[in-house]
Order: structure tokens, then sequence, then C-alpha cells
């Protein structure tokens, strides 16, 4: 995808430029916070407090990072063959209904241990399934997957709330959501399980789908640069047509590329459903799989990157409110500000600055690499 | 951080002098709807405004806008060491019950959830009540005999208002035809004018020619879409006649504006007490809007025939029927 | 039977107001995926121009102004797009997702520190916003049957921009198939690499393409702002610029067809609004959660190809390098 120049070196490219993209984005939400007559310094102090200065912002920060994690590497992963995911959205939000529905189906008569694994495997079955149709188009009907799934996320959206408000809702019940799950349902917190431990930490929505999200980080590094699969994925990304010559089905690649990519969406699910609100919601997804798009190109498609991004991500959201919370003039729109331009600067002008710095580079650099 | 804290602590101080305003920290979770929504949330913003203009005791606040944040706020709010918290709309119940728990001594009101723990105070309303009355005006008024409603999104408590409407028209005039409409099935259902509009639209088409909106910033749409036509409109929880004089037929009044004051009157006069409070006609909760914006359109009949309406339902003379309490509407 | 007639006829009238802004910018998504650029931020351009619009429609008190206003902040948005996606070859679908999620936060900020509504902007007085316009003879042809009802309810009695967004239909076919501004937007489109050759700049040629897509998308949010509703409120959009992306590529990236696609999706909306709750023969109730995921569905199903073969222009979504 991006042609990286050759020259630089590698840390140039994977931390000091995005870095640079980074404190653009910054700079000009400073000028957005100065211009409604706040001080951006001290928002951004703000931010950071309220994205670590305790261990409850912590927690919270952590939580939403986990969710950016699961959607990067959904998008990562597709990346990779070349495609574009873009309903990360969608799967997330059916993953939710399948890891649901085992929940609901189970919570009574299983214990925790046999629901957790069958929760994975549905939500995971039920977001490569949405994944998996447009994934069948694009391969043997050609069309195009950044449109069928950004309409397989609408129509996803629509099946939700028609299943919500029609089947599933709780009777009684205001809001379009089911029954709550029982505790055998539900993921333990990290703050339970580090008391279980006799470490005492405030309260908070993080829990243990964080593991399974570093989990995830690991077993995707394996699959796309140690696994057979990973290397034929790739070299359908790169170029289809000379993988084609060298034996590989493009179609096979994109079906399973998408697969892994719709469960790994799904496993939002993991963290929000079972993890935190502990039933079936309508919108819960509330757009981390479009965030996941920017997470991943942040990280440059790589599971390290991708956790840092995640981070960043999370920072944003959890700091974001805090600000507001803290500064009744920067109201949550300036945060979904923030994020948009957190987005432009290292996604879509990731390389605007690069020429530059390649000059600077090679104007200060070479001189030394001459002397040696 | 401190300083900060310091120097809200000094604006305070000079504000309203030193010794109770330092002990009340009230605070406020808005919902989704944000408190600028011309209807149920901005009520609730009067209502704080109001205390805050009187006593001088600022509040704190916070709009949420995902799921997560309900609890969170409202937990943020609490540790802040807020007292009283006032969580706003039905949708914050669940969150409201978790946090109240781990805060015992904190004081909590929910608006339009009852949330029964010892220190939590729950205000509901009985909006049929307020629905028959302005129903039986919208039949007073109707020249075709057929009238409209226009819902936010689909839920039991939207329905309520509906089935307190229909009951009231009909009490007026049992043949009159109440076209009835939801905005959508999600909470994006609130804050959709376009199709507030196109739904008001359609039933102007059908005929109606006084239409109720009880669907938040969707309203907005509803008002216009009648004014555009010459017809006549309701508002609803605000008062919102002043948004066009001459379409604004009147407003469904649910003092939410009222409990809200209350909520931190009551928390600094000593007065606040858990429990259900369910206001109706008789607590003055519900009500009509009669102001110098629709008086040219409330004939002294219409006054007169919706008085007597209202002192029946007082007296217990017509029940208005609970949509709620059965999930179904006879009408 | 006439007052079915004249409930169908009103149910059109319906479909024209809301398919109006679709058109609009689906034809502006067809100038920019016909040079081959992917542009799905016509929500956040929409919402842009909707914002801008009222604004200065507020301040001026002119409708006119505010629809000029509207298509300029639209350009910018549009030249930002193309700054990113033609000239830094950043990717088109990010670009796009960037560009509405910040319209969404801003517009509602700027509303809020302009007027301390939570975004909204005030209401449009009927001078500051385009009006129904009632064709002569409306009145007296009403009473005639059929075509009299025809005329007056359907014809007669909508904003200028309504029949605006309609000409705009022939005048883009007329652009696209009949000029060399046309002819070299749909060869850049399919193969820059021969257009370069041919000497003719590829980046220029995107660009003029994306000034197209913004003064389209800027006329829809106008429209959103200033004539159908009389203000601007939060995310007024509410998805139609995803919507029209559907319809331009229900149309098969051609102007007609798209625009009957807006007008099908339309009518679905205003059907929806009418069937709501009632019990049809055969069916019984219709979910309404059908009809606002049958254009997403009906487009997916063109496009795999079961109603024919939907073929996007082959080099959008890739970013032209001309040293290669």
């Amino acid at each position: 995808m991006s042609e990286t120049p050759a020259k630089l070196p590698v840390w140039v490219d994977l931390i000091l430029i995005p870095l640079i993209n980074l404190a653009m984005a910054l700079a000009v939400s400073g000028l957005i916070v100065l211009a409604i007559g706040e001080s951006p310094l001290e928002a951004l102090d703000f931010m950071l407090t309220g994205a670590f200065g305790y261990d409850q912002a912590l927690g919270y920060t952590l939580y939403y990072t986990t969710n950016f994690i699961f959607t990067g590497l959904a998008v990562a992963v597709a990346f990779h063959a070349g495609l574009f995911n873009i309903g990360g959205e969608g799967q997330a939000y059916i993953g939710g209904l399948g890891l649901g529905l085992v929940c609901l189906a189970f919570d009574q008569s299983l214990p925790f241990f046999l629901i957790l694994p069958l929760a994975i495997v549905a939500s995971a079955a039920f977001g490569a399934a949405w994944a998996f149709v447009p994934a069948y188009l694009q391969a043997y009907r050609g069309s195009h997957i950044v449109i069928t799934t950004i309409m397989f996320n609408f129509i996803a959206s629509a099946l939700m709330v028609y299943l919500l408000v029609n089947v599933l809702i709780e009777p009684g019940q205001m809001s379009p959501q089911t029954r709550a799950f029982a505790a055998s349902g539900q993921l333990p917190y990290v703050h339970e399980a580090l008391a279980w431990i006799g470490i005492e930490v405030a309260p908070s929505p993080l829990n243990l789908s964080i593991l399974w999200a570093l989990v995830c980080c690991f077993l995707v590094w394996i699959f796309i640069w140690r696994t057979r699969w990973g290397y034929e994925l790739r070299a359908v990304g790169l170029n289809a047509a000379a993988a084609g010559y060298a034996g590989i089905s493009s179609r096979r690649m994109i079906l399973l590329a998408m697969g892994v990519s719709g469960a790994l969406a799904g496993f939002v699910a993991l963290n929000e459903l079972m993890g935190v609100q502990h039933r079936i919601m309508i919108d819960f997804t509330a757009g981390y799989g479009f965030t996941g798009i920017a997470v991943s190109l942040m990280g440059r498609n790589h599971p390290v990157g991708i956790v840092m991004a995640s981070l960043l991500f999370g920072v944003l959201y959890q700091g974001g409110s805090e600000l507001a919370f803290e500064v009744p003039r920067i109201n949550r729109d300036v945060v979904v500000v923030i994020q948009g331009l957190v987005i432009l600067f290292s996604g879509a002008l990731a390389y605007m600055f690069t020429p530059y710095i390649e000059a600077l580079y090679l104007r200060f650099a070479r001189p030394s690499m001459a002397a040696e | 951080m401190l300083k900060y804290l310091l120097t809200i602590g000094m604006m305070l101080g000079l504000a309203m002098g030193p010794a109770q305003a330092a002990d009340l920290e009230p605070a406020v979770v808005f919902d989704m709807g944000g408190k600028f929504d011309k209807s149920f949330n901005e009520g609730v913003f009067n209502g704080v405004e109001k205390f805050r203009k009187e006593t001088g005791i600022k509040y704190r606040e916070f709009e949420v806008t995902n799921t997560t944040q309900r609890e969170q706020a409202l937990r943020r709010m609490a540790q802040r060491g807020a007292d009283p918290v006032l969580g706003v709309g039905f949708a914050q119940g669940p969150a409201l019950e978790k946090v109240a728990k781990e805060y015992p001594n904190v004081r909590f009101t929910i608006i339009d959830s009852v949330v029964d723990l010892p220190n939590v105070q729950s205000v509901i309303f009985k909006e049929h009540e307020g629905s028959f009355l302005v129903g039986v005006l919208a039949a007073e008024a109707s020249k075709t005999g057929k009238v409209g409603f226009v819902g936010g999104m689909d839920i039991p408590l939207i329905r309520r208002f509906a089935c307190g409407y229909v009951q009231g028209v009909k009490r007026v005039n049992p043949d009159a035809e109440v076209f009835q409409n939801m905005t959508g099935s999600t909470p994006a259902a609130w804050n959709n004018p376009t199709k507030g509009s196109e739904l008001a639209k359609s039933q102007f088409d059908r005929g109606a020619d006084v239409v109720y909106a009880a669907a938040g910033g969707t309203g907005i749409g509803v008002y216009q879409a009648a004014k555009d036509a010459g017809k006549l409109a309701i508002g609803v929880d605000s008062n919102q006649n002043y948004l066009h004089p001459g379409t604004m037929l009147t407003s469904m009044l649910k003092r939410v504006d009222v409990a809200a004051y209350s909520a931190f009157k009551g928390a600094k006069d000593g007065t606040w007490k858990p429990g259900i409070r369910n206001l109706g006609l008789a607590e003055n909760g519900v009500g009509w809007a009669l102001d110098e914006h629709n008086k040219d359109l409330v004939s002294a009949k219409m006054i007169e025939s919706v008085d007597r309406a209202s002192k029946d339902i007082v007296a217990g003379h017509i029940k208005v029927h609970d949509y709620m309490a059965d999930n179904s509407c006879p009408f | 039977m006439a007052d079915f007639f004249l409930l169908f006829v009103l149910t059109l009238d319906s479909t024209l107001r809301l398919a109006t802004p679709l058109v609009l910018a689906a034809l502006a998504g067809l100038f920019a995926e016909r040079s081959g650029v992917i542009d799905i931020s016509l929500e956040g351009k929409m919402l842009g121009s909707a914002f801008v619009a009222a604004a200065t429609a507020t301040a001026t008190g002119s409708a006119w102004l505010g629809l000029l206003a509207g298509i300029l902040a639209s350009v910018a948005l549009a030249m930002l797009h193309g700054f990113a996606c033609i000239t830094h070859r950043g990717n088109q679908v990010v670009s796009g997702l960037a560009i509405n999620m910040l319209m969404a936060g801003l517009t509602v900020t700027l509303g809020n520190a302009f007027y301390g509504q939570g975004g909204q902007t005030p209401p449009l007085p009927d001078e500051a916003r385009f009006l129904e316009l009632v064709w002569p003879g409306a009145e007296t042809f009403s009473r005639v049957p059929l075509l009299g009802t025809l005329y007056a309810e359907l014809l007669s009695g909508h904003n200028i921009l309504v029949y605006g967004a309609f000409l705009t239909v022939p005048l883009t076919w007329w652009v696209v198939y009949r000029t060399r501004f046309g002819l070299r937007l749909r060869a850049v489109g399919e193969n820059p690499a021969a257009v370069d050759t041919a000497g003719i700049s590829v980046t220029h040629l995107r660009y003029l393409a994306m000034l197209c897509c913004g003064v389209l998308c800027g006329i829809a949010g106008a429209y959103l702002s200033t004539a159908q509703n009389a203000a601007f409120g939060r995310d007024m959009t509410a998805g139609q610029g995803y919507i029209a992306l559907a319809a331009m590529i229900f149309g098969k990236w051609r102007p007609v067809p798209a625009m009957l696609a807006c007008l099908l999706f339309g009518f679905l909306d205003a059907a929806a609004a009418r069937l709501q709750g009632v019990h049809l023969p055969l069916t019984g109730e219709i979910p309404v959660q059908l009809f606002q995921a049958l254009p997403y569905i009906l487009t997916v199903v063109l496009l795999a190809g079961f109603m024919g073969t939907a073929v996007a222009p082959k080099a959008s979504g890739t970013p032209y390098i001309k040293d290669r």
C-alpha cells in the first residue's frame, strides 16, 4: 500500500513520522480549543490526568483500548490481504448477537468456564459470518468490498434493532435490550480478579477480555508472519496476479482474511457485552469498528503498533470524557473533533511530511554517513 | 488539579458567602439528547439553572455520549463529593442503581425511572393525564375531526403519552380519528427533525389539522412542518409555545424542571426524601401551557372544557388509562 | 379511489422532497468516483454545508447567501479530501471517514460556541429559507381529476432547490457524456496513465471533479437546513450521505439511473412513514427496519451481480503515481 521511502531508517518511519502526525493533529485541536476560549495546555493536562492519573482512570483507558485492539487487528488482517474491511462495526454488532444468544441460552444451566469458550466461538463465528458475505461477493462476483461492508453495517444495525425491539427485548423494559446475563455469563472485572490475589484497585469496566485481546495480538502475529496461510495471504495482498501464478488462490485468501477479520471484530462483544453491559444493547459498538481503521493505519498493521495506537485512542476516549467533565465549555463534541483530526493526520495525510523529513534527514544524516 | 479545585471553591465562596454553600455540591448528568433538546433534558436544565440563579450554588454537569459513560459520570460525580446527584431519564436507571449502592451516603434523584434504594428519590410522572388534557384541546381545536401524534422512540413511555392523548381526543369527539407515528426504535429517533417533519406532513396529507409531538428534538421538525402547512401543533415536556406563536396550540407540561429544582432545593433545605414521587395532575406534575404566545388560539370554551376534564381527573371521575400498567391501549 | 389516488400522489410528493438531497449527493459522488476518487465523505460535506448555510442565513437573513456559504464550506472539504487523496496519495476511505467524523464534531462545537443551543442554529424566519413555490393556476387545476391533482400536488409546491436538483441530472449527463471535460473525466477514472500520456494532468482533472462534488454536496446540505428544515441540528444528515452513495452505485455510476435509485430510496422512506403500523393484506405489518435496510440490501444484491453487472470505474480508489 504505502510506498515508504527505503532511504529512511526504520525508527524515523515507524516512530518519528507517526509522532509528528499526532503532534499536528493535537496542534490543530489546540487551536480549536483556543478558539472556544479555553487553554489548550490545561486541556492536555486534564486529558492526560484523566487517562492515567489514578487507577480507575487507567482502568477506563484500558477498557477502551481493548475494543480498539480487536477492531484494529480486524482491519489489519484484511489489509494484509489487500482488502479494506470497513465493516468492523457491523461484524462486532452481529458478533454481539452470537455471544448474547449463547449467554442467554446457557447462563442458567452452564458454569462460567463452559460458557466462556462457547461465547468466544459464537462471537467469532457470527462476526466471521457477517464478514463472509461481502468476502464471497468480492471473491466470486467482484463486488467492491468497501461498499458492501458499508452496506452491511447498515443492514446489521437494522437487523439488530428489529431483533432487540421485537424478539429479544426484556418485557417491561423501556430501552430495546435483553435481560441481564446471570453471573456465569459475565466476564470477571480486572479489579475483581486482582482482589482475589489481594490487590485492591478502584472498580472500572476493565475486564479480563483485555487478556484475550493480547492473546489475539500474538495469534495474529503468528498467523500473518509465521504460517503458510499468512504468507499466502500477504502474497495476495501484495500482488494478487503474481500470487495466482504461484498457485495461490486469491479467492480462498479473501475468504480466509475476511473470516478472521470478522471474527476479531466480533470479539468486541466479549469486552462490551460479557465484560461490561451484561446484556445485548442497541448500538453497543459505538463507532469502535470505524476507529479500528485509524488504529490499524497508525499501528502500521502490526500487532505491536496496533496495541500502541489502541492505547492512544483509549487515552483520547477516556481522557476526552474527563476533559469534558472538568471543563464545561469543552463538551463531548470537541472530543469527536480531536478524534477526527487524529484520523485525518495520522491516516489520510500520513505521508504529508515524509518528503520534508526525508530531505531533512538526508541533509543532516548524509554527511555523517559519508564520514563513516 | 488542586489549584483548579481551589479556584472553583473560591468562586463558589465569592458567589454566595461561606456557610452552607461549601456543603452542598449538586450535580446533574444529562442523557444523550443533551441539555438543549428543547424538551426533556432542557426542562431539567431550566430547573437546575433556576436553582443556581436563586441560591448562587453552582452545580456540576455532564452530558453522556455512550452507554458506558452513564455509570462513569454518575460515579465520578459521587466520587468528587457531589451531593445530591441528579440522573436524567429512564436509561440511567440501571447505572444509577449500581452507583447508588456503592455510595449509600450520597443522595440520588432519578427522573423517569424507579430505583428502589434508601438513598434514591425516584420521580415519575403521569404523562397520560397531561396528554389527556392536550388531547381534549386538540379535539376542540380540530376542524376536520382528525388529529395526529408523532412519538420519538417507540417505547412504552411514549405509548403512554399517545394513549392518554387518544383518550382525551375521544372524550370530546368519539368519532375523531387519531393518526399515530413513531419516529424510530433507537435513541436516534429523539433527534431526527427531518423525519419528524415528514411524518407530520403525512398526517396532514390524511386530513389531520392538529399534531402532538412527544419526540424530543424530533419535535422541532414536526412543529416547523405544522407552521409551514398552517396547521396546529402541541409541544411536550417544556413549554414550547414560544417556538412558533400562532402555530403552537399548547404544550403538555411535564414539570421535570420542578422535579429537578426541588431535588436540589430539597437537599439544600433538608427536606429531600427518598422514595417514589409519582406526579400527576393533582400534584401539578403535569399540565398544559397557556401563555401570551397561544392565548389567541385557545378560546374560552376550550379552556372551560379542559378545566372540566382536569377537575374530573383529579376528582377521580375520569380514569385516564396508563399504557404502562398493562402494556395496552384500549382506545 | 380518488382518495387513494390522492394519497399515492402525496406519497410521491413526499418522495420528491426526500429524494432531493440524495439526488444531489449521488451526483456529487458520481463526479468523484468517475474521476477515480472514492468519496465516502458525502455525509460530512453535507453536514458541514448544512451548518454553514443555516448559520449564514441566520446572520444575513438571506437563504441565497446561506446556500453560497454552504457550497463554499463543502468545496473546502472536497479540496481537503483532494489534498489528502490526490496530492498526498493518502487513503481515500480513511480521509472520507476523517472528514465525516470531523464535521460531526465541529458543526456542533461551533454551533454551541455561537448560539449556546447544543449545536442547533436558531430557527430561521421564512424570509431566510427556500420556500415552496406554487405554480400558476395550481389552485384552479387542483379540481381537475388526475392531471389536475398531479399538477397541483406533485409538480407545484416545491422549493427551488428541489427543481434545481432534478435539473442537475440532465446537466450532469450532458457534462459527463457530451463535453470534453466529461470524456477526460471518464477516462481518468478508467485509465489515468493513458490520460497522463495524452498530456493531460490527472491531478488537475481529479481536483476539478472534486470541485463539482463539493458544489453539489453543498447544495444538498443547504437544502437540509434552509429548505427542508428551518435550522441546523446535530447529525441532521442521519446517514443520507451513505444512502446517496448506495444510490450512485445502484445507478451504476450513471446520472439518470442514479436519480431513479434516489427516487426509489426516497419512495421507500416516504412509504415507510405512511405504512407504519398499517396491516397490509398478505404480508401483515411490515417492520420499519426492513424499509430502512432495503436500500442497502438492494444495493448489495445489485453489486452481487444478480441485477445486471455493476462495474466501478477501474481506477477508483487508487491514487495515481505519475512516475511508475
